[in-house]
């Protein structure tokens, strides 16, 4: 892969997994980011944190429908992406191959939401390649290995902090040309029109400094987000959370690896959606991180790692697994918290004898 | 026969009101007194010589301009020794003053190498130690100052005047009875205002900015602003002026009457989205202040 500057991996490398399972497109995420950095004159139709239907859902509008289209055949030998990324597509006198983004693309952020299609008993009134399923795509910056955006800015206005890898704009030195908005194809970098100069998402680094997780993680309704630091395959550690179902389990996957920024937020794939179309998504593993999931309700190291998800601020860079309960552990590996890996469980008759009424249970 | 028809067409042209063109330099005309630094349509304009500078794609570092913008600029100068001031005007089909998603702001800019002399630096935004000076007007400047002299609304309420956003924190009551608290509240959530950005935090209500480059991607303000300058744009055509001070002393270098120097132009369509290395730009072209 061609890439403007040379390899520079920071000292340790943000990295989150989230669980789309457990998705319920609530959006408190959205808010949680909304309500803590984006309030201010300019940012009305910013979301640094957004949350999409699959397959019809897009913020902004078509942004990957956009790359999917202009990158061209997107070929895989095995695991090996033998297509081109967006850095060997660019267009000649260009470093990346961009999108167009209109202030119109940031109007719909949910466009598409809850819409599937599928088969009906006595057949559709039309016909779509997708089976009867959606699912929920929540989005931050991927804070990339490789940023576009920071590779397309002419001024170096964009850095990638050696500390943490978080990618920022430095809002003193941008001058708002919007190549960072058009270069980024996960349509993750916003154009203020109030200040003239280009946001995104800072990955709440101001929390990260103090240890605890971002904002869109703690307040997750679903708990389906976990922050910590993603190591390089050979540097991996198994005691490390993100580095476990990343490397270890490879359950977690990039999203659109073939775009060639190496994304540091993983995802767990659907399991009710079908491969075809999770390859193009997340890359050949798919059907491999479907099974291991399916399985984890046998496997206690999995199920006891999902349930440290959401149940602490703090940021999590170790676990173990102790009898029935999950650990978490700071960075030397000292408790932050334990949780019960089996929750009791209880079944309830479905009259009640006190009261003298019927029960059911949705849930 | 032809004799006749060249001294007969030669009669109509000066029969025709129009300015002396100069294809080989900017030629400034001395004037004494006040110059029109913030008018474009001023009569004075009509004894000066034009300049037609030959503009053309940024093509050197990436970004680099793909499709070609305005090809002409008509450049005229005027000076009274201790300014000079430039009327430059352009073909613009539209006019864009606040840039937003997909389109950025209508721009004009001149050129200066540091030291003036034949040794001139690469065109192209300079090269280490040998510095360019840049006078560069943007639209968008100039609207701010003109929306806050008429008293209409900033930038968001004059792109979406129908928007009607739900609440902004520096809103809050408790905030209301104390502007000191609600400034401090706003700059909080616009932090390029909050970390000075140039681009925002300007010194004057000028529409015009002094640059220093040396070279690609390096563009700084310089510590100080001389400049002055004003655009219109009317049928599809904008005219602006851009004016700067002879002496500009260590930071912006000195321009001599009679002597050659040199100028360079540039030129940026808001609607085609360019800004920054995405623009128009020409090769040095020289320029001198006549003495008469
Ligand atoms: S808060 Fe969590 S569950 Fe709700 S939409 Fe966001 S990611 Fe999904
Ligand atoms: S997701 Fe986009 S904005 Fe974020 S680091 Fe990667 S390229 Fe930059
Ligand atoms: S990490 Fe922080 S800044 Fe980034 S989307 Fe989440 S809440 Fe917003």
């Amino acid at each position: 892969m061609s890439y403007w500057y040379s390899e520079n991996r920071p000292q340790r490398q943000f990295g989150a997994v989230f669980d789309t399972n457990k998705c319920i497109e609530c959006q408190t995420c959205t808010l949680a980011c909304k309500t803590t950095w984006t309030t201010g004159r300019g940012q009305e139709f910013m979301l640094w944190n957004n949350v999409e239907t699959k397959p019809y859902g897009s913020y902004p509008l078509a942004w990957d429908l956009q790359v999917l289209s202009k990158l061209g055949p997107q070929t895989w030998e095995g695991d090996t992406y033998t297509g081109q990324t967006v850095f060997e597509a660019a267009p000649a006198g260009l470093r990346v191959l961009g999108s167009e983004r209109q202030s119109i693309d940031y109007n719909y952020p949910n466009v598409g939401e809850d819409e599937i299609l599928g088969k009906v008993d006595r057949g559709g009134s039309l016909s779509l390649p997708q089976e009867m399923w959606m699912f929920y795509l929540a989005r931050i910056c991927n804070h990339c290995t490789y940023p576009a955006c920071l590779e397309s800015c002419p001024r170096s206005s964009i850095y990638k902090r050696p500390e943490d890898g978080i990618v920022v704009i430095d809002q003193g030195r941008c001058r708002g040309y919007q190549e960072c908005v058009k270069a980024c194809p996960y349509g993750k970098v916003y154009f203020n029109p109030s200040t003239g100069t280009s946001e995104k998402c800072i990955a709440c680094f101001p929390k990260i400094e103090q240890g605890l997780q971002p904002q869109c993680f703690v307040n997750c309704i679903g708990k389906i987000r976990l922050q910590g630091w993603v190591s390089t395959p050979d540097k991996v550690k198994e005691d490390n959370p993100i580095d476990y179902l990343v490397h270890v389990r490879k359950m977690a996957l990039p999203l659109y690896p073939q775009f060639g920024l190496e994304p540091n937020v993983y995802y767990v794939p659907p399991v009710h959606v079908p491969d075809q179309f999770l390859f193009q998504m997340f890359g050949p593993g798919v059907t491999k991180a479907k099974e291991a999931y399916l399985n984890a309700k046998e496997d206690k190291t999995l199920k006891g790692l999902f349930a440290l998800f959401g149940c602490t601020e703090r940021t999590i860079p170790y676990f173990k697994i102790v009898g029935d309960y999950a650990v978490a552990l700071d960075d030397d590996r000292r408790e932050i918290v334990r949780v019960p890996i089996y929750e009791p469980v209880v079944v309830r008759k479905a009259q009640d004898r006190i009261y003298q009424i019927m029960r059911s249970n949705t849930t | 026969m032809k004799t006749i028809l060249m001294i007969l067409l030669l009669v109509l042209m000066a029969g025709c009101r129009g300015p002396i063109i100069d294809t080989q330099q900017v030629p400034a005309k001395y004037v004494a007194g006040a110059l029109p630094t913030e008018d474009p349509a001023s009569g004075m304009w009509d004894d000066a010589p034009e300049h037609p500078a030959k503009m053309m794609v940024q093509d050197v570092t990436e970004p680099k301009l793909i499709e070609p913008g305005v090809s002409l600029l008509k450049v005229r100068a005027l000076h009274n020794k201790d300014w000079v001031v430039f009327r430059l005007e352009w073909d613009d089909p539209t006019q864009d003053l606040i840039p937003k998603s997909g389109s950025s702001s209508d721009a004009v800019a001149i050129q200066f190498p540091m030291r003036q002399g034949s040794d001139v630096p690469d065109p192209a935004m300079g090269e280490q130690n040998k510095g360019v000076r840049i006078w560069f007007w943007k639209s968008v400047w100039q609207d701010d100052d003109e929306r806050k002299k008429s008293g209409k609304g900033d930038r968001i309420s004059t792109l979406y005047p129908n928007a009607a956003p739900d609440h902004y924190p520096f809103e809050a009551e408790p905030l209301k009875k104390d502007a000191k608290a609600q400034t401090e509240a706003a700059r909080r959530y616009a932090p390029a205002r909050a970390s000075g950005n140039p681009i925002l935090v300007r010194p004057n209500s000028n529409p015009v900015q002094v640059l220093m480059a040396e070279g690609f991607g390096n563009t700084t303000p310089a510590g100080s602003q001389p400049s002055a300058g004003r655009g219109v744009w009317k049928s599809g055509k904008w005219m602006t002026t851009i004016a700067r001070p002879l002496k500009g002393g260590d930071e912006l270098g000195t321009l001599e009457p009679g002597k050659r120097g040199y100028i360079a132009f540039a030129i940026w369509d808001g609607a085609k989205q360019h800004t920054g290395s995405r623009k128009m730009r020409s090769g040095w072209v020289p320029f001198i202040l006549n003495e008469q």
